[in-house]
């Protein structure tokens, strides 16, 4: 389906560069960014991971809902939603992780009152990923439909493209879709048993590369049908999207690259856009040796040889698992907003089976198409096209 | 064109008798039956998500799915809780633990619909979807659109939440304050629906899946607005099986639709009148947090109610069940199910049957 007539009206996002969209892209732009490191949070009960922690002296679990917040906030502000266009919005939303944060603090806090006694089993009381929405949407007062996709990364990519194809069928007129993942001990020691950390840096299609590292972040966009002076002022359209799950394996995208092939030429047809249109790529970049030899050698397939820069945020953010789509997109928006294509940071030496170095100079932001990918656990693949308009 | 549910005592599509207090029941012979091999690394989610979609399938001949783009559209409120509980205890675990990855790996939100998507053989549009106790309601909705827009033929939609011990842990976890639930035994279930299909192996039709735009308890319809709102579609049904020029087909589904307490019912259909309307049961399928029906008002007006929680209990999804097994065991009804969020905002499916 074609989603030409939906433009991105707004946008935030918290990440480990800021509390805000245009405050983090200022910061990777001027090359201000941080490497993973030991988390402090009061919840975490393994110091031996790095990871990009938002930066916060609250406990964990105000400090995730503040980071919803502050997201949610900074895009309706950037979008100019009086409290009718947000009370009529339909309300999408991509986690895995929801609000289990809130079971983790209460029992980390639970031990740390009763020093000395053996700690008890931890007590899982969250209502499952749907709860988050229902937060959102009760603070808010949104009252168009809630759905939660809770498909590990791809959750809010997922719903994004969800949202556009909701709106292309004249389902829904607004789409508020936010993702949102806090820093859990249940996925930095998940990922930890599954041996994908690196444990130095995140190094995204770097030869070098060991695996990946987490992030959090909580973030929002606002998808609106058709042309108005907001779609004006935002200046970006959501030109169309392919979702796709592969049944092959649960935790690899293929590393021939056929899938990403694939998914990424389907997203383009819908987009209606040529590979060589494409100005830039916001490819996922995981670091991890699978996704990105699957990503590199299928971006190569799509492109050949006019592979257009290459860009991968998680070497300054991390990986925000399922919050990954609209906190990547959000913070890609606002660089193109300054007028900045970023480049990609994490990386020494090209990986002679990729064959191509990701973009590792600040470009000028030229109006046109831009790739985003997504790739996650469970043979899940998103990609998307987004087009800057001409100022 | 197909429907299948599994209640807590793991016999598909039968109203078979459980204990609360003995669940959750092992589901490995269930599954040797329905998969035709064991899934050793499985957790019960992820095999009861499979046995119970699987049971829906197999209703169906194999050629009348061949080459057929099929999507799933699985919905769970608490999803594969049942590895999480474990992996979360082990990582927690006094002077640590030693997580195992195979069960990281199986508490992932999405491994459950992977699994699903890869004994069935389907790629492409393959979606978990969580909102709570509206969780299937939110996947019906979603599966009908993408069947509206053809980017589908058919939709295997589903609802699936699993017991996990201890009842009051599971009673918290579905938010079922006092007050705000039916009486019923707690349970789990897997219930799906196969939609779509060019009719010859019509079972009924999902009409409609509304979403009121209520917030707040305040906003909450009350037993007779529901009963309204159930007479206005039943008329707006019958409407349609007397104009030939319309036929039977499911109504186009609005969003939002912005129902208020104060609307009031359309009249009835003067055309509706004689054997027609006495020939199609009303049904009602109340779900488990309306615990205030006004049942005699509905009996007063020719509604017919089942507490469908009998065969499946409370669980985060067991609308998927209730409307399965209604699909499965009535002719000629009309039937509306209902249920509110926690929070009060009303969702309500209408459907016939052939």
């Amino acid at each position: 389906m074609k989603n030409g007539n939906i433009h991105i009206r707004g946008w935030g996002a918290v990440t480990a560069l800021g509390w805000g969209a245009s405050e983090g892209a200022r910061r990777l732009i001027a090359g201000d960014v941080r490497p993973a490191g030991i988390c402090g949070s009061a919840h975490l009960v393994n110091r031996e991971f790095k990871a990009f922690e938002v930066p916060d002296d609250g406990n964990p679990l105000e400090k995730s809902l503040k980071m919803l917040d502050a997201s949610i906030t900074e895009a309706f502000k950037r979008g100019g939603l009086s409290a009718s266009e947000i009370a009529e919005s339909a309300l999408l939303v991509g986690t895995t992780g929801g609000i289990f944060i809130r079971n983790e603090h209460e029992f980390t806090e639970s031990v740390r009152q009763n020093p000395g006694k053996e700690s008890p089993p931890i007590v899982c009381r969250n209502r499952g990923p749907g709860e988050v929405a229902d937060v959102i949407a009760r603070q808010y007062g949104i009252r168009g439909l809630p759905i939660t996709f809770s498909m590990a990364c791809v959750s809010s990519s997922h719903a994004l493209v969800v949202a556009a194809d909701l709106i292309a069928q004249k389902r829904i007129r607004r789409a508020v879709v936010v993702g949102f993942e806090p820093l859990l001990n249940l996925t930095l020691q998940g990922f930890a048993s599954l041996l994908l950390y690196d444990p130095d840096e995140c190094r995204p299609f770097c030869n070098r590369r060991m695996g990946m590292q987490i992030g959090e972040a909580a973030s929002c966009l606002i998808l609106e049908e058709g042309e108005s002076a907001a779609a004006d002022q935002s200046g970006f359209w959501f030109a169309g999207g392919h979702l796709y799950n592969d049944n092959r394996s649960l935790t690899s995208a293929g590393t021939d690259g056929e899938m990403v092939r694939g998914v990424v030429a389907r997203a383009l047809l819908k987009a209606g856009t040529d590979p060589g249109d494409i100005v830039a790529v916001k490819a996922h970049g995981t670091g991890t040796r699978d996704n990105d030899l699957s990503e590199g050698r299928g971006l190569a397939k799509v492109f050949g040889d006019r592979l257009p820069p290459v860009v991968s945020l998680k070497g300054v953010i991390g990986h925000t698992l399922g919050a990954a789509g609209t906190v990547e997109t959000a913070l890609w928006l606002s660089c193109l907003d300054q007028g900045v294509i970023p480049k990609s940071f994490g990386f020494a030496e090209t990986d002679p089976e990729i064959g191509f170095a990701p973009s590792q100079e600040n470009l000028p932001a030229a109006a046109g198409a831009y790739l985003f990918t997504f790739f996650g656990f469970g043979g899940t693949c998103t990609a998307y096209v987004i087009r800057k308009m001409a100022s | 064109m197909a429907a299948s549910y599994l209640g807590p005592a793991l016999v598909p599509n039968a109203d078979a008798a459980w204990d609360e207090a003995k669940l959750p029941a092992n589901p490995d012979e269930l599954v040797q039956k329905m998969m035709g091999q064991p899934m050793r690394r499985a957790g019960r989610f992820i095999k009861l998500v499979c046995c119970g979609a699987l049971a829906c399938m197999s209703r169906v001949p194999e050629e009348a799915l061949r080459g057929r783009n099929i999507g799933i559209f699985l919905a769970t409120g608490l999803g594969n809780i049942d590895e999480i509980l474990p992996f979360i205890t082990q990582v927690f675990k006094h002077d640590g633990g030693f997580p195992s990855p195979n069960q990281f790996a199986n508490s992932v939100s999405n491994s459950a619909a992977f699994f699903l998507a890869k004994f069935c053989g389907i790629k492409g549009v393959v979606l978990t979807v969580s909102q709570e106790e509206l969780s299937f309601e939110s996947a019906l909705w979603l599966a009908q659109s993408y069947l509206a827009a053809g980017e589908i033929d058919l939709a295997l939609v589903g609802g699936c939440d699993v017991f996990t011990p201890s009842v009051e842990d599971y009673r918290e976890r579905l938010n079922l304050a006092p007050g705000r639930y039916r009486r019923a035994p707690l349970g789990e279930g897997s219930g799906w629906l196969l939609l779509g299909g060019d009719g010859e192996m019509k079972i009924g039709d999902i009409l409609s899946v509304e979403f009121s735009s209520g917030l707040t308890d305040a906003e909450r319809p009350s037993s007779d607005d529901l009963l309204k709102y159930c007479e206005k579609q039943f008329e707006e049904l019958r409407h349609k099986m007397e104009s030939p020029d319309d036929g039977c087909k499911p109504t186009p589904l609005s969003f939002p639709r912005k129902r208020k307490s104060t609307e009031t019912p359309k009249k009835p259909d003067s055309r509706l009148r004689g054997n027609d309307r006495e020939n199609v049961t009303k049904l009602f399928l109340p779900g488990f947090r309306l615990s205030d029906m006004n049942e005699a008002l509905w009996q007063k007006n020719g509604w017919e109610m089942d507490d469908y929680l009998i065969a499946c209990g409370i669980s985060s999804t067991a609308s998927a069940c209730g409307l399965a097994r209604t699909l499965l065991s009535r002719r000629r009804t009309f039937l509306v199910h209902g249920n509110f969020s926690s929070s009060g905002r009303p969702a309500l499916i209408a459907a016939a049957t052939e």
